[in-house]
């Protein structure tokens, strides 16, 4: 029999058909406090990174948009506010409990009518060809299995001309920033998971996830060979996230 | 923004002053349903010095303010900080843009509309101040700050004319604008005489050659 094919979890080497379990439990355990410890640990930055990408997308009233992995919301909201009625957006995840909170947000805040939530797994879209003007996946990609599937579906379902924006924890470009950010990463977010989500296990595997995530060029070069042109990235605070953007052709 | 600013930083500062901006059109209703009037169009601001550039784009909430933007643009400026300056606290802006050294493209008239009512802006900081501390209290500190304001506003207007005054006419440090607008004049008059006595000269010379042949 045939050893089975194998894929990062974290630093680990796990089975491929484990990893989605092994991220879904980790996702379904920080789903209720995410917003909270995102906030904590970036210091409110992340939402600066994710204003950039609104930024980047070029979305306007009437696009149809797919945030994939979204989470609890953050960038739907947005989107939705800015398409408009005459727009579409979609918020997908592929944990439930990550969705239902990102459902709950969207909907106590009063959007709705243009929203559309979809429990779907990155590398398996369940939509037609060509069917978005833009895709968002913001801090998603590095926890999908197989990024080249992911990346290649993505490409499948984006309109042509549409835009891939994938906003990820990147190579810092400094080494100094570097050694300050590892020892952040793996003495100061494990006890911040530990103090305010309960669980600092999943926020090791949350660092152990980012160095093990392709590097700026190396996802670059992933979505041209996915059949993505046009791709160009933005450091972001010296490099710790970067913005990739690829234009299907 | 563009350069080599990192991305963060000039995400950071725009979403500030679009809180900001938001924040004070909150307080002046007529202002923000002015604005209103003008959703959907997008008024890209260039400035050469320094190099920023800002997006903005009115909507029926307030206000937003970007750092890039693929899509259509209404009215395009470009123009040094300084003229940009000029241009929001002139009284009339189409006259600014006009003999001032913006240069603009698109629609002029979304952009003097935007002008005017970020710039008639009348702010009612007595409605926060009511709801943090009551009627009686918040009216109260409201007429004072209002005083206070006032004051301020008319005592750097009095300030500024006897600076003026002293500049000019006291100390001479600089000559007043009159003066310095004739000597301007008179300087680009004695320029035109001049060319006009050099190509005399050189025609002169030509029959002068011409008569020796």
């Amino acid at each position: 029999m045939s050893e089975k094919e194998k894929t990062h979890f974290g630093y680990k080497e796990v089975d491929k058909d484990a990893k989605a379990g092994l991220v879904a439990d980790v996702f379904h355990s920080v789903a209720a406090r995410y917003d909270l410890m995102n906030d904590l640990m970036s210091g409110g930055i992340h939402r600066i990174w994710k204003r950039f990408t609104i930024e980047v997308s070029g979305v306007r009233v009437g696009h149809s948009v797919l945030d994939i992995a979204g989470g609890t919301g953050d960038l739907a909201a947005r989107f939705v506010d800015i398409v408009g009625p005459s727009g579409r957006v979609v918020l997908a995840d592929i944990n439930d409990s990550m969705l239902q909170v990102g459902r709950d947000k969207l909907l106590d805040t009063g959007r709705l009518g243009n929203i559309e939530f979809v429990q779907a797994d990155g590398q398996c879209l369940p939509f037609p060809d060509d069917s978005f003007d833009c895709i968002t996946i913001a801090f998603g990609l590095r926890n999908v299995t197989d990024k080249d599937a992911a990346l290649r579906d993505m490409h499948r379902v984006l309109k042509p001309g549409g835009r891939l924006l994938v906003l990820e924890f990147s190579k810092p470009q400094n080494e100094l920033l570097g050694r300050a950010y590892d020892a952040y990463s793996f003495n100061v977010l494990p006890l911040m998971g530990r103090l305010v989500a309960n669980d600092s296990e999943s926020y090791q595997y949350l660092a152990e996830s980012i160095r093990v995530h392709p590097d700026q060029e190396t996802l670059k070069e992933m979505m041209e060979d996915a059949g993505f042109g046009r791709c160009e990235y933005h450091n972001m605070t010296g490099g710790i996230v970067a913005l990739h953007k690829g234009v299907k052709g | 923004m563009s350069g080599a600013i990192d991305p963060t930083v000039h995400t950071a500062v725009l979403a500030a002053l679009e809180a900001a901006v938001n924040r004070a059109l909150a307080l002046a209703p007529r202002g923000r349903e002015q604005l209103g009037e003008l959703a959907g169009r997008v008024f890209a601001l260039h400035c050469s010095a320094p190099a920023v550039d800002i997006y903005l784009q009115p909507t029926a909430q307030g206000v937003r303010l970007m750092g890039r933007y693929d899509g259509p643009v209404t009215t395009s400026v470009r123009g040094a900080a300084s003229d940009f300056t000029e241009l929001a606290t002139s009284r009339d802006p189409a006259a600014t843009l006009i003999n001032g050294r913006l240069q603009l493209d698109g629609d002029s008239a979304a952009l003097i509309e935007l002008q005017k009512t970020l710039a008639g802006l009348d702010i009612d900081w007595e409605a926060p101040l009511v709801d943090t501390l009551g009627d009686v209290a918040g009216h109260q500190l409201a007429q004072i700050l209002r005083g206070a304001l006032g004051w301020g506003r008319q005592a750097g207007h009095s300030l500024g004319r006897q600076l003026e005054e002293f500049i000019h006419e006291e100390a001479r440090l600089s000559p007043p604008r009159l003066e310095l607008e004739d000597f301007y004049r008179d300087v680009q008059s004695l320029e035109m005489r001049v060319e006009r006595l050099q190509s005399r000269a050189q025609r002169l010379r030509r029959r002068l050659a011409q008569f020796r042949r």
